[in-house]
């Protein structure tokens, strides 16, 4: 996952605390499933296990440990290498949506393939719809736009490939059978 | 391509197609009927004898003078430039669809030949087709016209028929020049696929130069044409050749200043309008007239110079009849007493008729050129219906576009063509006979004895008489052209009311 | 509040059936989508409820007024007045600029020129074409020519604003930010809004969504083409 590097890029920007680092991630990626407190400490030690980043001062103010940390030279460098790798393109056409419907076809009829691919795309079209609604609201920042955006591009993908499965289903449950 | 592919793919257009493949046919055999007309005018055999000689076979002066026949024949080719405006409108009917549809073909991969082949086929033929009409109509005519009165005289020159060569020329040659103008237009569509898709329009504004064109026609006719007049005595006459440079140039200077005034006219009456009118018709006309001010030349090009000649026609009359008048009363001053000299005022009566035809065939035009403009924008029309604009705007925009810039358009052609026509009759000369009347009975008169002493000299003073303007006459004249303009909007919102239905909201 | 009806609409041209029966609701401000594969009469279904088209059978009510049954003119002052429509494109006057396009219909309903410009203007510049305000439609890009459609729909500050594909001849992003903009302005004006088009993504910005098929609203919102299973079609 990305978490590692969002952290270090968060950290590029100047020392931070884990607490701030976290409400910075909650901040700049609105959208997406909130960290845990748990999840960052973790990291961040891992991080600091691996040279990446550095324990940059501590303060102690009646209340718990508060760590401050710095990215590391090698920190950079790695961020640097990650933010120049292209990502590889769906290198696997794997996806649960996808496996479902294949494994209804083997275990059931059409009929139960046909319904699941319904009742997603009923789920797919409510959630697009409230992401969409998220978007024209009159407070929406560019920030939430630009993050429904990646969401309901995907969401429009896999309704398309609902929406033509549905009219293949039969077929190809014709050429698994066979 | 194989020729049924051909015929098939020219076949392949809409309604509005065959509205201009008919047209096309009509105005060729309107052309050709003028062209025979004027080839059998001049068909008619030269009599042996003097230069006064006439041709007894006919009644109609116009045929029996060997002077007047070339001006018939000239005035029949005359008729045919607004027949030939008349042509170039329907050519531009449905033409951006048109040639969209060739750009297609190019897209489908046919040749610049290929496509070229499918327009001027289409043309060709149905201008073929027309010619052929024209010649039936023509020879069917003669047939029928063909009636000699008691005397034996004909009243048409039914009984000539020019050379089998030069019915060929027109029947032929017609369908070829049609078919030549369209590979010419069409360059552009051929030249790339895209041509069509992309147009650049000419904003330039008009600039009002064709204005020195008029003065230029003016100026001869007005200025030069007395100054040389003037030179009096046989050593100071101006050569004949000047005189129809003269007249002939400054004709055309002025007709063509008119006509290409027409675009800045249109433009300005289109910003007067923009700027002092009220509501959205006169918006959306004066808008419209801004964007494509040179449509007023193309549309009215032909019934102004119709106009223009109407009242040059009407200015010759009214000199025509003051000298007449004049004559008659000097030649009462010698005891002779003739009646009105029909004979001009006759040949007149032919040129106005002319004209007339010249308006009706220039409203053929400009009905034309209405409608395409209705129709290339249906679309935009059906839009707006279906926003809730009401047709009645829509009618009105459509009108005030046709009036605004026709009303000053007409005006204009109507002082230039009398100007031009007072300047090139002149002023009528009292006086020009003078002598010697008896005024006794006829029997002193006839004695050399008595006759000396009843004998008095006449000489009427010399003065020069401007003829009166002929306001009635204009008037006909504008409010004709203005009516035959009228009836062409009202034509207009029938195709509106029929080409805005909201299907058209589906076409691209 | 259902403030716009069509009851059991049915219209054909010629032999074709395009609508066979429907029956749909309008809410005062609510966003509808109509949507469903190309040639299931979501565009015919529009131009009845619009009053550009009347009906076969069936009727519309406006208000609780039928207004299939009114004269064209009376539908036209009803569509100037209450209505906006935007169509997928080519709706502007070409000779008109941007600024008269928009002002076009309060000119029509009466309003001076220069406080119809001025309230052209302000709508130019909601949805960000205040640049183009003296520009003939040739000149500009189709993004910018849909904003100024848009702008023109909505500067009557209509009770129902019929929208046509509005978005089918643009890019994705010019579509979504048209939409966007028309989405927000609509909603702070309490502008009902039907929206036909056959693309998930763009019915997606409606409060719902009705799915026509073959001329009748497909319960199943699916709106496929082809057979189910048992033979329905």
């Amino acid at each position: 996952m990305s978490t590692p590097h969002v952290l270090l890029g968060l950290l590029a920007g100047g020392t931070k605390h884990g607490y701030e680092l976290k409400r910075a991630h909650d901040e700049r990626l609105p959208r997406a499933r909130p960290l845990a407190f748990g999840q960052v400490y973790a990291t961040l030690g891992r991080l600091q296990r691996d040279g990446l980043v550095t324990a940059a001062g501590q303060e102690r103010e009646g209340g718990p440990d508060r760590t401050a940390y710095a990215l590391t030279g090698a920190g950079h460098a790695a961020l640097d290498r990650w933010l120049a790798e292209v990502e590889p393109p769906m290198p696997y056409v794997a996806s649960t949506l996808f496996a479902k419907v294949l494994v209804a076809l083997m275990v059931a009829d059409v009929d139960r393939a046909r319904s699941y691919l319904i009742a997603q795309r009923h789920a797919h079209t409510d959630r697009l719809r409230e992401l969409t609604g998220i978007k024209t609201s009159a407070t929406a920042s560019l920030d939430d736009v630009v993050a429904v955006d990646f969401a309901i591009a995907h969401l429009d993908a896999d309704l398309r490939w609902l929406h033509t499965t549905l009219e293949r289903v039969a077929d190809w449950h014709r050429e698994v059978h066979s | 391509m194989r020729p049924g592919t051909l015929a098939r793919l020219t076949l392949a257009g809409t309604r509005t197609d065959t509205a201009r493949v008919a047209l096309t046919a009509l105005s060729a055999a309107l052309a050709t009927l003028a062209g025979l007309a004027a080839l059998t005018v001049l068909a008619i055999p030269e009599v042996p004898g003097d230069e006064w000689a006439q041709a007894e076979q006919y009644s109609n002066s116009l045929l029996r003078g060997p002077g007047l026949r070339g001006g018939t024949a000239f005035a029949l080719l005359l008729l045919t430039v607004p027949v030939l405006a008349l042509a170039g409108q329907c050519a531009r009917l449905g033409a951006p669809a048109r040639d969209r549809r060739l750009a297609a073909f190019r897209l489908a991969g046919a040749t610049p030949g290929q496509v070229t082949g499918i327009a001027v086929l289409e043309t060709g033929v149905a201008a073929l087709l027309g010619a052929l009409v024209g010649l039936a109509v023509h020879l069917g005519g003669r047939e029928l016209l063909d009636r000699p009165d008691a005397n034996g005289r004909l009243a048409l020159p039914t009984d000539v028929l020019p050379s089998t060569g030069a019915l060929a020329a027109v029947v032929l040659g017609l369908p070829v020049l049609a078919a030549a103008a369209t590979a010419l237009l069409l360059r552009r569509v051929t030249t790339t696929p895209f041509g069509v898709v992309r147009r650049v329009r000419r904003e330039q504004a008009p600039r009002p130069w064709p204005g020195l064109l008029i003065g230029a026609g003016l100026a001869a006719g007005l200025l030069a044409l007395p100054m040389l007049r003037a030179g009096d005595g046989p050593d100071l006459a101006p050569p004949g050749w000047l005189l129809v440079l003269l007249v002939v140039g400054g004709v055309l200077a002025a007709t063509l200043g008119v006509v290409l005034g027409a675009g800045w006219i249109s433009f300005t009456s289109g910003r007067l309008l923009h700027r002092f009118g009220r509501g959205p018709a006169a918006l959306l006309a004066a808008r419209r007239l801004m964007a494509d001010p040179w449509a007023g030349s193309r549309t009215f090009g032909a019934l102004l110079a119709a106009v223009l000649f109407g009242a040059g026609a009407a200015a010759q009359r009214s000199a025509l009849a003051l000298s007449d008048r004049v004559q008659r009363e000097e030649h009462r001053l010698f005891g002779v007493t003739d009646g009105a000299n029909p004979f001009y005022l006759r040949t007149m009566d032919l040129v106005d008729l002319a004209v007339a035809v010249a308006v009706a065939i220039a409203a053929g035009g400009v009905l034309v050129a209405v409608v395409e403009g209705i129709v290339a924008r249906r679309r935009a029309y059906a839009a707006l219906l279906a926003t809730g604009v009401p047709r009645g705007t829509l009618n009105g925009s459509i009108a005030w576009q046709a009036l605004v810039p026709a009303v000053p358009a007409i005006l204009v052609a109507l002082t230039v063509g009398l100007l031009l026509g007072r300047g090139y009759a002149g002023r009528v000369q009292t006086g020009s006979i003078s002598g010697t009347v008896c005024d006794a009975g006829p029997e002193l008169c006839a004695d050399p004895a008595t006759r000396g002493r009843y004998l008095r000299t006449v000489e009427p003073v010399q003065r020069q008489l401007t003829p009166d303007v002929p306001l009635e006459q204009l008037a006909l004249i504008g409010a004709g052209a203005l009516a035959a303009v009228l009836v062409t909007v009202g034509v207009g919102l029938l195709f509106l009311r029929v080409s805005t239905a909201v299907e058209e909201l589906r076409t691209t | 509040m259902t403030q716009l009806q069509a009851r059991g609409v049915v219209k054909a041209y010629g032999p074709t059936p395009a609508l066979r029966g429907i029956t749909l609701d309008v809410a005062e401000g609510e966003i509808v989508a109509v949507s469903g594969p190309s040639g299931c009469g979501k565009s015919t279904l529009l131009h009845c409820l619009a009053g550009i088209l009347r009906p076969d059978a069936g009727e519309v009510l406006w208000r609780g007024h039928r207004i299939d049954t009114w004269s064209e003119a009376a539908r036209s002052r009803l569509r100037r007045t209450e209505f906006g429509v935007l169509f997928q494109f080519g709706q502007l006057v070409a000779e008109l600029t941007a600024a008269e396009n928009v002002a076009l219909p309060l000119l029509l309903a009466g309003t001076g020129r220069r406080e119809a410009r001025t309230a052209a203007l302000t709508w130019l510049e909601r949805f960000g074409v205040a640049e183009v305000a003296d520009v003939r439609p040739g000149q500009m890009s189709g993004g910018q020519q849909q904003r100024c459609a848009t702008a023109r729909a909505l500067v009557t500050e209509p009770r129902v604003l019929f929208a046509d594909e509005p978005t089918g001849a643009l890019d994705t992003l010019a579509g979504e930010q048209v939409l966007t903009q028309l989405v927000r302005l609509a909603r702070e004006q309490e502008t009902a809004v039907v929206l036909v088009t056959h693309e998930p993504r763009i019915a997606a910005y409606a409060d719902r969504e009705v799915v026509l098929r073959d001329g009748m609203v497909d319960h199943t919102g699916l709106g496929l083409d082809a057979p189910l299973a048992g033979g329905r079609r």
